[in-house]
């Protein structure tokens, strides 16, 4: 409860003594649940939350791929399926997929048989871990409170060496605890470290895209002023990183829009708790700030979307103008009645220019509901293109075919 | 723009589950959680009326070791995916009963929902405190397992699926958390 406003908060505290609610001076009125919190009173009876994740992936015969539409010439399979809460996808050195979840604890390894493939659970239990990270035949994993290590992995699946601390200096908060792991060109682990809220002022430590050397050693923050991206990669020719973030919640149905963010240097505020998509001000932490302070945007990518995954396509198998485009799939809104998101957006960068922003894949929302959430993508060795989704506990395959 | 949610308008998708299978699997429960779910052990939860996903979570957390039970965590331990989507789609077909109320006083009424509001009680476990989704009924559960519950959840030993009710429970004190449990449970029958 860092952040209620003084005078809201003194006035609560004044009424809580007044009744004989609180035993102590000094004690502070509860936060409400993040997803909450920031809510405006005229919305307090709004219907809106997030949407409950299933205790269990569908089986593959209630998953409907064929409503999932990509452009001519592309062809989608479902590649892997009852892999609960499935989230990030990483390859090993040796072709294993490994694949992450958040709430379910769990991370699983994905082995291609040919026509099948194997599910095998190699951790659980774990605090939400979203992120996972391969190098060198180790397999880095990132929690909410960590980042531990497993090495040797790909030889040991089936008795999965134990999970090694490199990095544990770090928040435990858990709204947008959850961390996006990743290496980068430079050979250092980047992740996310979330605002503890939907909005608010958070503390110096919080809101931020974070590196530290693979040993754990070199602590630092790379970006400031992120709300909380879990999802980013580096231009495969500039080595430059680009993020996806998600917005504030209960500012309105169409803003602010959730962002892509471009980070050539280290040391960039992108405007959060002050400024939101570039041009909107917070209505309380925005005053007496300018959002030309901040660095604007690279796109605009919808209101509530929901943006996770970022991947730079580098295959051959898509046609040629496909060469470094960005992937952004996104997982979908609950802060909004007509629902966005649900769908892979790609992203074409045009020097000087706004990129270009259109559809690739879509078809989970169907009407007012949805039957499953594109969260990540990975391209496999042959080109195709892996996408995961948390909802249905699946992964498909996007192939094209000349 | 997911937040750690608590609950939803939209219904996630029932896993596929057999209530009849569930009914004979939960011979094994009915011991302490009651013959038909509802528990008269004040410690043990009543599990009739409770969401079906909170069930099956609560199953999968207990099996994971996220959530400990001297009881519970080696009963979860020999449940499959199966076994715990059919026990809570049985446990949920069940009528929800109160337990037998202790009358609260007008002041400690009034303390109660003055508390459960400030606390936020009713944004994820509804007006009536019915419980959706990942958050459970309270209204039918006793005052020592909701005490017994929210203390844990204040030291962070009690299984939490995404952190919400742990980061609820850090600025409770100890008398607030008896006031509140006492309300829930002495609160009229749902």
């Amino acid at each position: 409860m860092r952040h209620t406003p003084v005078l809201l908060t003194a006035a609560l505290t004044l009424a809580a003594i007044s009744s004989g609610l609180v035993p102590a001076l000094g004690q502070q009125p509860p936060a409400p649940p993040s997803w909450k919190q920031g809510q405006p009173s005229e919305l307090a009876d709004s219907a809106l939350s997030p949407h409950a994740q299933p205790p269990a992936p569908k089986a593959a015969a209630e998953i409907p791929v064929d409503k999932i539409k990509v452009p001519a010439g592309f062809k989608v399979s479902l590649w892997a399926s009852g892999i609960n809460n499935a989230r990030v996808m990483t390859w090993g050195d040796k072709g294993t997929l490994f694949v992450s979840s958040r709430v379910a604890g769990n991370v699983y390894a994905v082995i291609d048989k040919g026509g099948t493939r194997e599910v095998k659970t190699i951790a659980k239990g774990l605090n939400l871990p979203n992120g996972v990270a391969f190098r060198d035949g180790t397999l880095y994993v990132a929690e909410i409170h960590r980042i531990t290590r497993m090495d040797g992995i790909e030889d040991k699946l089936d008795s999965p060496p134990p999970m090694t601390v490199v990095y544990d200096t770090l928040p435990k908060d858990a709204p947008h605890g959850w961390k996006y792991l990743a290496f980068g060109p430079d050979g250092k682990l980047y992740f996310n470290i979330g605002a503890p809220c939907n909005i608010c002022l958070p503390p110096d430590t919080h809101a931020n895209i974070s590196r530290v050397n693979s040993d754990g050693t070199g602590f630092e923050y790379f970006a400031h002023g992120v709300r909380n991206s879990v999802g980013f990669d580096w231009h495969p020719v500039t080595k430059e990183l680009y993020f996806a973030t998600h917005a504030r919640d209960w500012l309105g149905e169409d803003v602010p829009n959730d962002r892509l963010d471009h980070a050539p240097r280290k040391g960039l505020h992108f405007g959060f708790p002050f400024c939101h998509q570039g041009d909107i001000p917070d209505p309380e932490f925005g005053k007496g700030r300018s959002c030309g302070e901040f660095a604007a945007p690279l796109l605009k990518t919808g209101p509530h979307v929901a943006g996770n995954g970022v991947q730079f396509y580098t295959g051959s198998m898509f046609p040629p103008e496909y060469k470094h485009r960005m992937f952004l799939a996104q997982r979908g809104s609950w802060n909004r009645t007509q629902k966005s998101g649900f769908r892979v957006m790609m992203v074409t960068l045009r020097p000087g220019d706004v990129p270009k922003y259109e559809v690739f894949a879509e078809g989970w929302m169907q009407g007012d509901g949805f039957w499953g959430r594109p969260v990540y993508t990975q391209q496999m060795k042959d080109g195709s293109l892996l996408i995961s989704d948390d909802y249905a506990g699946a992964i498909y395959r996007v192939a094209y075919q000349r | 723009m997911l937040i750690v949610g608590a609950a939803t308008a939209t219904s996630a998708p029932a896993p596929a589950a057999d209530v009849e299978a569930g009914r004979r699997k939960a011979d094994a429960c009915g011991a302490c959680h009651g013959p038909t779910g509802t528990s008269s052990i004040p410690t043990t939860p009543s599990l009739a009326g409770q969401p079906p996903i909170y069930l099956h979570w609560q199953l999968m957390l207990f099996r994971d070791g996220r959530r400990k039970d001297p009881q519970m965590t080696p009963l979860a331990a020999a449940l499959s995916e199966a076994d715990m989507a059919d026990l809570a789609a049985w446990y949920a077909a069940q009528p929800p009963v109160a337990p037998a109320r202790t009358p609260l006083t007008a002041p400690q009424a009034h303390r109660g929902r003055t508390l459960g509001e400030q606390f936020h009680c009713f944004a994820c476990h509804g007006a009536a405190l019915e419980g959706r989704e990942y958050a459970p009924r309270l209204s039918t559960l006793h005052v020592d397992y909701l005490t017994s519950q929210l203390r844990r959840f204040k030291a962070g030993t009690r299984g939490d699926l995404d952190g919400t009710m742990t980061s609820a429970a850090q600025s409770l004190t100890d008398e607030a958390i008896v006031e509140i449990a006492r309300f829930i449970a002495g609160a009229p029958a749902p």
